[in-house]
């Protein structure tokens, strides 16, 4: 039937009546421009940042050290004696993570339960209104900071206790659960709870019939991405010296036996894919939210019963928690301890009144700047890795519908998949402190090291975080337009390509947010930024300047969640 | 309250939400045992007239007066005692859909309970003879450990039932229970409802008057949010039937 024949059904029509005007092709136009122009605009000003103080950036004598590092790849320590060290290193950083999450979801569910309306009956009142209010900032601030920060700050209070990784851990990760805690309470459908209210049930028996059961696969998923999470922590806390895998990696790195930080980073590989496979396959048996969802904030996913698998691992965690305990010999009386008092009341003392580094403005505004352009180019090569790795770690999923689909048992992709999944594992499992050590070997400090190591773990992350998206795309319009005779390509860049895209910018604008945050680390161990500034005066003692440069940290790093949403905006316009 | 006292009196109720007025000038008073059957079209009134007599809507003008308490003095404790007295069942059910069935009819109990004992009966998942007892009742005895989501509709209806009978409430509103059943349920359902108040005081909205006819001893019509029928069921006839149902 050709076009003239239709002309009739065709024909234009008015629609519905609107209420707001539509949007208008220029809005769009100028908002993409404006999207694309606030990407670009920075990545240019952040190379010339990192390569355009006209020094040396990559250092000559440090290759042939890169060379036989990679060389020992091939004859890690295998000793004995070495391997014992690296199991017991191992069983400390495991419960660091789990002594971490589980103090985290303990004031992730307090936070949550006070941050939530539908506990307060969705009018709290004005006092409580204020309280959260000011429970609300501290959180942002305590999320803001990144864990090797809180780590270095407790470390002065509490000196060399194991109760300093799982309160570092648990601090930052807390605020972050309170938040998702309380949007999943929120999102939760409240018809039976309210019917009950209107029965006369109590407050709490009312929550714990009408909201726990809906909510718990969500609440019980989103532990396990903690956990996760926490194991990654707890690795690259190991920098500040509290032992685990991550301190030895340091020990080895710095003492240059190579074979020994490769064990050691097989150690780190093999332990991160065990839980990110436990914790993807509770998750995937919940079907409640992919890790992507959750990195996103998103809760929107649906909620399933709790399943039997679910039930085990829930009840293992617990079991954990329990020999983790016992194991670490953590004690909560050194929080109470007059020394601990007398020692923070000091260090509360003697960080006010804020103080500018001993550079002043200029000093402290080149560490933002610095800070800024790191977490930009990191962005860059991390999204790059991402557009390179993410689509061969996604599934192959065959066009429906096609007549004749050939089945093949092996095709380039299924070979590749699993090699690009191991990459992206490397990339991530690896502590970026560590990618920063070996970055300096061949670069000299500065934001470029910086920029690679978090550029390498981030790409581990966001890699995995998009090939778990594009796993999940709706593949129908794909196999409609094959069906209906599109090349395999023309259908794909129609259908496949728009939401790709979308949640490649959607992570990537995620993960900028975190990776702000996370150049403290690499910043540490002697990159530039923030961080490095806030190491270098945190040793020297200049409590006033550390404030100067935490309120520093927490401004830019607001300011860069805030950049993100506009950006994000205007892209989804 | 003695026991001839009404259960409900309702003096000049009003109900405004922004310009539109939901109810007016309703008086309105239910006696123990009567069984009142709320009639009219679709929206004169009848869901709204339910949630006022249930406490959940404090009225915007007028009294109400529940089981010989005054509704407007009541604080938040006082109205969850008043409330833990009424039994509601709507055309939702609103069961908790994760859980097992023992746990959605204790829910009928949680009024009574302390925080420790809802708590350690949710925890524990044990059953008792009250349970039992009730889920016999609708004929449910053998569903009392099946997660509720994988009950039928009409199950899943029997379970709300089961709910409002261990309630043990003096007084039942029911918003259109029945709306979405075949008769010979639909009949099964309001005989249960009457057996679950000690007299029998039932207030049921209803779209049936055949139904209101066989179940109900009263019959109260609205139309544009005011009474406009109120007598003994006998004495209802098709004409009044006819009134309620054209357009104001």
């Amino acid at each position: 039937m050709s076009l003239d024949t239709r002309g009739e059904r065709l024909e234009r029509r008015p629609g519905p009546p609107r209420d707001t005007p539509g949007i208008r092709a220029s809005t769009v136009t100028r908002r993409r421009l404006v999207g694309v122009t606030l990407v670009l605009a920075p990545a240019i000003w952040a190379f010339a940042r990192a390569l355009g103080s006209g020094t040396d950036v990559v250092n000559a004598n440090g290759i042939p050290v890169l060379g036989r590092l990679l060389a020992a790849a091939g004859d890690p320590a295998h000793s004995v004696a070495f391997l014992e060290v690296v199991a017991r290193a191992a069983g400390v950083t495991v419960v660091y993570a789990v002594l971490g999450t589980a103090a985290a979801l303990v004031i992730g569910a307090l936070g949550a339960v006070i941050l939530s309306d539908v506990a307060w009956r969705d009018e709290p009142a004005p006092a409580v209104r204020a309280g959260r209010l000011v429970l609300r900032a501290l959180l942002v601030a305590a999320r803001s900071i990144h864990e090797v920060i809180w780590a270095l700050l407790f470390l002065s209070v509490l000196g060399l206790d194991p109760l300093v990784a799982v309160l570092a851990i648990a601090v930052p990760f807390g605020a972050q659960t309170a938040k998702v805690y309380a949007d999943i309470l929120d999102a939760a459908p409240r018809q039976a709870l309210s019917a009950m209210r209107a029965r006369g049930a109590h407050s709490v028996p009312a929550l714990a019939y009408g909201l726990l059961p809906p909510t718990a696969p969500l609440l019980l998923s989103y532990a396990f991405y903690r956990f996760e999470c926490s194991l990654r922590s707890a690795v690259v806390l190991g920098v500040v010296g509290i032992g685990g895998l991550g301190a030895e990696i340091v020990v080895s790195l710095s003492s240059r036996n190579w074979d020994e930080v490769w064990t050691l980073i097989g150690a780190v590989v093999l332990l991160s894919a065990v839980v990110d496979l436990w914790s993807s396959s509770v998750r995937t048996d919940l079907a409640v939210a992919s890790c992507s969802d959750w990195s996103a904030g998103s809760v929107a996913a649906t909620s399933r019963t709790r399943s039997v698998r679910a039930r085990w691992s829930a009840g293992t965690a617990v079991a954990a928690v329990v020999v983790a305990w016992f194991a670490s010999g953590v004690s909560w009386s050194g929080l109470v301890a007059p020394r601990t008092r007398m020692l923070t009341a000091r260090l509360i003392d003697e960080m006010v009144p804020p103080a500018l580094p001993s550079g002043g403005w200029p000093e402290l505004g080149g560490a933002v700047l610095d800070t800024l352009s790191m977490a930009v180019l990191a962005m860059v090569l991390a999204v790059g890795l991402s557009v390179l790795l993410g689509p061969a770690a996604t599934r192959v999923r065959p066009v429906r519908f096609l007549a004749d689909p050939p089945l093949r048992w092996w095709t380039p992709r299924t070979a590749v998949r699993p090699v690009a999944r191991v990459l992206l594992l490397l990339l991530r499992s690896v502590p970026p402190t560590v990618w920063a050590a070996i970055a300096l070997l061949v670069l000299f400090p500065g934001i470029l090291p910086g920029a690679v190591a978090l550029g390498l773990y981030t790409g581990g992350i966001l890699g995995r975080l998009v090939a778990e998206a594009w796993e999940n795309i709706d593949l129908r319009p794909r196999d409609a337009l094959r069906a209906a005779g599109v090349p395999a390509v023309a259908a794909s860049l129609a259908a496949v390509l728009p939401p790709s895209s979308h949640h490649l910018v959607t992570y990537t604008l995620y993960r900028f947010e975190i990776c702000v945050r996370d150049t403290a680390v690499v910043g540490v161990v002697g990159a530039a930024g923030l961080g490095s500034l806030f190491a270098e005066n945190l040793d020297l003692f200049r409590f006033p300047v550390v404030t100067t440069l935490l309120l520093a940290s927490l401004a830019v790093t607001v300011a860069s969640e805030v950049a993100g949403r506009w950006v994000r905006k205007a892209f989804t316009a | 309250m003695t026991s001839g006292d009404p259960v409900l009196r309702l003096c000049g109720v009003e109900q405004r939400f922004g310009l539109r007025t939901a109810l007016s000038g309703i008086d309105l008073t239910v006696h123990p045992g009567e069984r009142v059957a709320l009639l009219g079209a679709s929206g004169a009134g009848k869901s709204t007239l339910l949630s006022v007599l249930g406490g959940s809507l404090p009225p915007t003008g007028g009294t109400v007066e529940i089981l010989g308490m005054p509704l407007a003095g009541l604080r938040a404790a006082g109205l969850r005692a008043a409330q833990r007295r009424i039994g509601t069942v709507g055309q939702r059910l609103d069961l908790v859909e994760q859980v097992r069935v023992l746990h959605n009819v204790n829910v009928g109990r949680l009024g009574r309970w302390n925080t420790a004992r809802a708590l350690t009966a949710l925890a524990l998942s044990r059953t008792d003879p009250t349970v039992e007892a009730a889920l016999e009742a609708v004929g449910l005895g053998w569903a009392v450990h099946e997660r509720t989501e994988r009950l039928s509709g009409g199950e899943r209806q029997r379970v709300a039932i089961a709910r409002l009978l261990v309630q043990e409430p003096d007084l039942v509103l029911a918003d259109e229970p029945v709306s979405s059943l075949d008769p010979s349920r639909a009949a099964e359902v309001l005989d249960l409802l009457r057996t679950a108040t000690p007299d029998g005081t039932l207030v049921v909205s209803l779209h049936q008057p055949d139904l209101a006819r066989r179940h109900c001893t009263r019959v109260v019509g609205l139309r544009g949010g005011r009474v406009v029928l109120d007598l003994p069921v006998a004495e209802v006839d098709d004409r009044h039937l006819a009134d309620l149902y054209t357009a104001a």
